[in-house]
C-alpha cells in the first residue's frame, strides 16, 4: 500500500501542464486501451523495468508498464501520454549495454512483447515483415519451421533479445559483411510518431511490398540511431539472406591483436564468400566460456596465451566455388602467420542466438558494460592498445571484440568491463574506468560509440558539427513536439 | 595454445542443452541445496534477465518453456525477473508484499526456465531458490495462497488435499487384488490415484498381482506432503513426511513403489535431502520398476496395444529427477505402439500445469498450460497423450475437449499387454 502510494505520487510529478489527473485515471484510460491485464503500476512488476539489470549506468524509473497487441494501441498509448505529457519509453527486452531504454524521467514503458508476429517472409525479394517486439528467437523459431532455404542476421545477443530495437541501434549481425549493421538490413518501416501519428517508410509507404527504401526519400534515418526518441516502430522489413549448401567456420589463433588484424583486413578485401568476420582476444574468449576473472591471468600475453581468436565464415552455392574459397582463406591466414584451431567451430556446433552471458559475468557479479564504436578498420589494433592499457592498469583483463562489416567498409570495435552490480564502489569504479576509456579511444579520429548512454552522447553531441545538431534538434522537434519520446536518451533531447 | 584449446574443448554442444560447459563451480560459490534464501543472495544477481531462460536454447524451433511467463507476460514472471525480484528483496530495494508472494506462486516450479540458463550457477540452483522463496513466504505470512492453505488444513487432518475423508482412501482397492501381509515391498498409491485417478492405482496393483511381485499396501498411508512442500510449508509437509517415514520402517517396508512422479520425487528427494529423514527405503518409479523386470525377463508384453501415442515428460520425474528415458524404454517395448514426440521433450518438456500448487489457486494459468500442451500433442498426431503421473492425467482429462486425444497412464497401457 506503502509504495502504491509512492508510485502513485510520483507519477503525478511527471505530468505537467494543465491537464493534471492522477494516476488512477491514467491506468483507467490505459486498461481502457489494452485491457486491465496488460497494464501495471504495481512495484513488483515495474521494477523489472527501472533499468536494465547489467550496466553501470543509473538506475531510472518506471511509473506504469503496458503492453500493446496493435499498432493502434500503440497510437492510442502515444496519444494519451501526449494529452498528459507523460514519457513514453519503447522496450523489448531492455538489455542493450548502453541503458537507452532505462525511463530516466519516468513515465510508461510500453513493452511490445506482444507485438512479437513474424507477419510475411518474402522469399523472393528475401526480407521478413515482423512486428515491433519480435525477438530472435521468435525470427530464428519461424524462419526455421518455413523457410530453411534462408537465414536472418543475428546477433551475439540473447535469444530474448529485440531484432528491430537492434537493427534501429546499429546492432551487428553474422551476416555482417554481407549486409553491414543491422540499420541497413531494415527494407521498410511502420512508426508511431512521438505525435501519435501512423507512417510508414519505404515501398511499403505506396504499396504492399517492404521489398526496400528506394527510390523514395530515405526517411528511415528517422528512427535509425536515435534510441526511441522519435517514434515507436511497430512494424519492420527485414533482410534476410539464402543460406547456400557449401558453408564452413574458421575459428583462427594467434599471438596477438597486432599480427592478426591485417590477416582479418586482407580477408574482408579477397571477395571470397565471406559472410562474417570477428575477432576475440582471449579476455573475451574467457569469459563468453564463464571463466571467472579472479582466476585467470591479467594479462594473457605476458602468460604467453594466444591474444588474437577470429571467426570466419564463408559460404558458396557449389563444392567447386566452396573449395576455392577455402583454398584462399587458407593461404590467406597461413601467410598471416595465424593458425586454424583444431576442431574448430565445427565442434561447437554453434547455432546463432547465443548466450554469451558469460562474458558479462566475467566478475561473477553480474554486472558488465562496453564501449563499443563505430570506427575506420586502419584503428582496430590502436582502439584494442588504448583500451587494453587501461582495463590492465585498474586490475581488469582486457575483454576486446572487433567485427568487419559490409565488405570490410568500416568495422565495430568493442571493450568490456565487468563488475558486481551488487557493489556501489565496483559500480562506481566501473564507471570512471569505461569514461576514460571512451575519453582515449575517441581520440582515434572517427570513433563513435553506439547505443551510448547518456553521458558518452553527450560528447557525440558535443564533438557534432552545430549546423548538424541544430538540424537534428528541428526534426526532433516535429516528430516529437511534446518531447515526450524517451526522454534523456538519443538526439536533440 | 594449449589454454584455448582446453577451453575450446570443454564447450560442447549437447541437444537440448545448446552450447554448454555447465558446471557448478564449486570453488568461487559454495552452493548448497535446499537452504534458505539468504544462503543464495549473492548468486542470483549474476541474472541479467538476458531471456534465455523463456525459451528452449538452441532446440525445439526456440519454443516457449515458461507458462508462468507465457501466460501472465510481465518480466516478473519469467525467471530472469523472478531471480531479480529476489535479488531487490534481499538488498532491501523491495519489500514483502502480497503481490510479490503472488507472482512467485504463479509458478509450477516446473523448472524448464532453469534448464535453458547457460549461467552455470544460475542453471544448476535457480530451483533452489525459487522454492526458497515459496517458504520464506511462509514465514513471512504472505504465503501460501488462500486455496492452498485450504487444502493444507485438511491435508494436515485428513491426509490427503482432495477434501475427502482418510477412511475412504482405499475405496478403490478391488477385492481381487492379492497382498503379501508380511511384504517387504510396498506400493504406495498416493493421494491423486487414491481418490482421483483410481484407474492408475488400480492398474497398478494388477500388474504387481501379474508379475506375482509381494506386495502389500501400508493400510495407513498419508498424502507424502508434496502439494504442502511445494506452496513453502516446509514444517507442514515434514509433519507428513515423519508420518510416513514412522509408519513404513515400523511395518518393515524396505523397497517402496509408486505410479506417482510427485510422491516418487518427494520419497526419494525431498524426505532425505531437504527433511533429513534417512529413511533408507528403496524407491522406485513404476517404469523404472517396470524396466528393471522387463530387462530380466519377469515382464512380457503378449498383447499388441495399436496406437500412436506421445509421451508426456513429468516435472517431478523428468527435470526434477531426470527419469526421461525409463518409461519411453518401456512403452517402445510394446507391440504395436507407435512413439510420437512432442517438439519440447525430455528437459524441454512443457509442464501440463497443474503441479506447484497453481491448479488450485490460479485456475486459468493451469488450463492455458495444459491447453498448450494438448495442442502439441495433437500436432504430433497421437492418438493419446500417456504420462506417469496421474496428477498430470487428471489434468489432461479435465482439460481434454471433444475426446479430440486420449489421456492414459502408462500403467493402463501395461496392465492391458500383459
Amino acid at each position: 500500500m506503502i509504495n502504491n502510494f509512492y508510485i502513485r505520487n510520483s507519477l503525478i510529478l511527471i505530468i505537467k501542464g494543465e491537464n493534471k489527473m492522477n494516476n488512477n485515471e491514467v491506468i483507467t484510460e490505459l486498461e481502457n486501451i489494452v485491457g486491465q491485464q496488460f497494464v501495471s503500476d504495481k512495484p513488483e512488476e515495474l521494477f523489472l523495468y527501472h533499468y536494465d539489470f547489467v550496466t553501470a549506468e543509473p538506475e531510472g524509473k518506471c511509473d506504469i508498464v503496458i503492453m500493446p497487441n496493435t499498432e493502434e494501441e500503440v497510437q492510442n498509448i502515444v496519444k494519451l501520454a501526449n494529452k498528459h505529457k507523460i514519457p513514453v519509453i519503447p522496450w523489448v527486452s531492455g538489455i542493450n549495454f548502453g541503458s537507452t531504454a532505462t525511463p530516466l524521467k519516468g513515465g510508461i514503458v510500453v513493452d511490445l512483447r506482444r507485438l512479437n508476429r513474424v507477419i510475411e517472409v518474402n522469399e523472393d525479394d528475401m526480407y521478413a515483415l515482423i512486428e515491433g517486439g519480435t525477438t530472435w528467437a521468435d525470427l530464428q523459431r519461424y524462419i526455421g519451421k518455413h523457410h530453411p532455404d534462408l537465414m536472418a542476421g543475428i546477433t551475439f545477443s540473447p535469444p530474448g533479445t529485440g531484432v528491430v530495437p537492434s537493427c534501429l541501434c546499429y546492432g551487428m549481425f553474422d551476416l555482417g559483411m554481407l549486409g553491414g549493421t543491422g540499420a541497413e538490413f531494415i527494407n521498410g518501416l511502420e512508426v508511431v510518431l512521438g505525435s501519435g501519428e501512423l507512417v510508414k517508410i519505404g515501398s511499403c509507404s505506396l504499396s504492399d511490398c517492404w521489398y526496400g527504401r528506394q527510390p523514395l526519400p530515405d526517411l528511415a534515418g528517422l528512427f535509425i540511431g536515435w534510441e526511441g526518441s522519435t517514434g515507436i516502430v511497430t512494424k519492420a522489413a527485414i533482410k534476410l539472406w539464402p543460406k547456400l549448401p557449401f558453408r564452413k567456420t574458421y575459428t583462427l589463433m594467434g599471438k596477438s591483436i597486432d599480427i592478426g588484424i591485417p590477416v582479418l583486413l586482407k580477408l574482408s578485401k579477397a571477395g571470397l564468400g565471406i559472410c562474417d568476420l570477428f575477432v576475440f582476444n582471449y579476455g573475451w574468449v574467457q569469459g563468453g566460456a564463464g571463466a571467472y576473472e579472479k582466476k585467470v591471468p591479467l594479462d594473457p600475453l605476458k602468460a604467453n596465451l594466444p591474444d588474437f581468436i577470429a571467426g570466419v565464415t564463408t559460404q558458396a552455392y557449389t563444392e567447386k566455388q566452396h573449395e576455392a574459397q577455402c583454398e584462399a582463406i587458407e593461404t590467406i591466414y597461413k601467410e598471416g602467420g595465424i593458425m586454424e584451431l583444431p576442431g574448430g567451430a565445427d565442434a561447437y556446433n554453434l547455432n546463432l542466438p547465443i548466450q554469451g552471458w558469460g562474458a558479462w559475468n566475467f566478475s561473477r557479479g553480474g554486472g558488465g558494460q562496453w564501449i563499443g564504436s563505430y570506427c575506420s578498420t586502419r584503428d582496430i589494433t590502436k582502439y584494442y592498445e588504448f583500451a587494453r592499457n587501461i582495463s590492465l592498469k585498474h586490475g581488469h583483463t582486457p575483454q576486446f571484440y572487433s567485427r568487419l562489416l559490409f565488405g570490410g567498409h568500416y568495422c565495430v570495435a568493442r571493450v568490456n568491463i565487468n563488475f558486481n552490480k551488487d557493489d556501489p564502489k565496483e559500480i562506481e569504479s566501473a564507471r570512471k574506468i569505461l569514461k576514460e576509456i571512451h575519453e582515449e579511444v575517441t581520440s582515434l579520429d572517427g570513433v563513435v560509440m553506439y547505443k551510448a548512454p547518456e553521458w558518452a552522447h553527450k560528447v557525440n553531441e558535443e564533438k557534432t558539427l552545430p549546423a548538424t545538431v541544430e538540424l537534428i534538434k528541428k526534426i526532433k522537434n516535429l516528430l516529437d513536439p511534446n518531447k515526450i519520446m524517451n526522454p534523456g536518451h538519443g538526439w536533440g533531447d | 595454445m594449449d589454454g584455448v584449446i582446453n577451453m575450446a574443448k570443454k564447450i560442447r554442444y549437447i541437444k537440448g542443452m545448446g552450447v554448454t560447459h555447465i558446471d557448478t563451480r564449486q570453488e568461487i560459490h559454495k552452493i548448497d541445496r535446499y537452504k534458505n534464501i539468504e544462503h543464495y543472495k549473492d548468486i542470483i544477481y549474476q541474472c541479467g534477465k538476458c531471456g534465455t531462460c523463456r525459451t528452449v536454447y538452441q532446440d525445439a524451433d526456440w519454443a516457449k518453456v515458461c507458462p508462468s511467463g507465457e501466460f501472465r507476460k510481465f518480466e516478473s514472471y519469467y525467471l530472469g525477473g523472478k531471480n531479480l525480484l529476489i535479488w531487490g528483496l534481499t538488498s532491501g530495494k523491495l519489500n514483502w508484499t502480497n503481490n510479490l508472494a503472488n507472482i512467485f506462486y504463479h509458478c509450477s516450479v516446473c523448472m524448464a526456465c532453469v534448464q535453458q540458463c547457460q549461467v552455470p550457477e544460475l542453471h544448476s540452483f535457480s530451483g533452489e531458490w525459487l522454492m526458497a522463496m515459496r517458504e520464506e513466504a511462509v514465514k513471512q505470512g504472505y504465503g501460501p495462497m488462500p486455496e492452498q492453505r485450504l487444502y493444507t488444513k485438511h491435508t494436515m487432518e485428513e491426509k490427503n488435499p482432495y477434501m475427502e475423508k482418510h477412511d475412504d482412501r482405499l475405496n478403490w482397492l478391488p477385492s481381487h487384488i492379492k497382498q503379501t501381509a508380511d511384504a517387504k515391498l510396498a506400493y504406495f498409491v498416493g493421494c491423486t490415484s487414491s481418490y482421483r485417478e483410481k484407474n492408475v492405482a488400480v492398474a497398478t496393483v494388477e500388474i504387481l498381482n501379474s508379475l506375482k511381485v509381494d506386495f502389500r499396501i501400508h493400510d495407513n498411508e498419508a498424502c507424502c506432503g508434496s502439494p504442502v512442500y511445494m506452496t513453502g510449508q516446509t514444517e507442514k509437509a515434514k509433519i507428513l513426511a515423519e508420518t510416513n517415514v514412522n509408519n513404513f520402517k515400523n511395518a518393515g517396508i524396505e523397497k517402496i513403489v509408486t505410479s506417482c512422479a510427485g510422491c516418487y520425487r518427494t520419497w526419494k528427494d525431498i524426505y532425505p535431502n531437504k527433511f533429513g529423514l534417512e529413511h533408507g527405503i528403496e524407491v522406485k518409479h513404476l517404469p523404472e520398476f517396470l524396466l528393471g523386470k522387463l530387462k530380466n525377463g519377469e515382464l512380457n508384453f503378449t498383447k499388441e496395444f495399436n496406437m500412436k501415442i506421445t509421451y508426456h515428460d513429468p516435472c517431478h520425474i523428468g527435470r526434477h529427477m531426470g527419469i526421461y528415458e525409463a518409461p519411453r524404454d518401456v512403452l517402445s517395448n510394446i507391440p504395436g505402439i507407435e512413439m510420437l514426440e512432442m517438439p519440447r521433450n525430455r528437459s524441454n518438456a512443457w509442464c501440463c500445469g497443474s503441479g506447484g500448487g497453481v491448479r488450485s489457486a490460479f485456475k486459468d494459468m493451469s488450463a492455458f498450460a495444459a491447453n498448450e500442451r494438448i495442442e502439441e500433442a495433437k500436432e504430433t498426431a497421437a492418438e493419446a497423450i500417456v504420462s506417469c503421473c496421474p496428477f498430470c492425467l487428471n489434468q489432461f482429462k479435465n482439460n481434454i475437449k471433444d475426446n479430440e486425444i486420449q489421456a492414459l497412464d502408462l500403467s493402463e497401457i501395461v496392465k492391458k499387454v500383459i
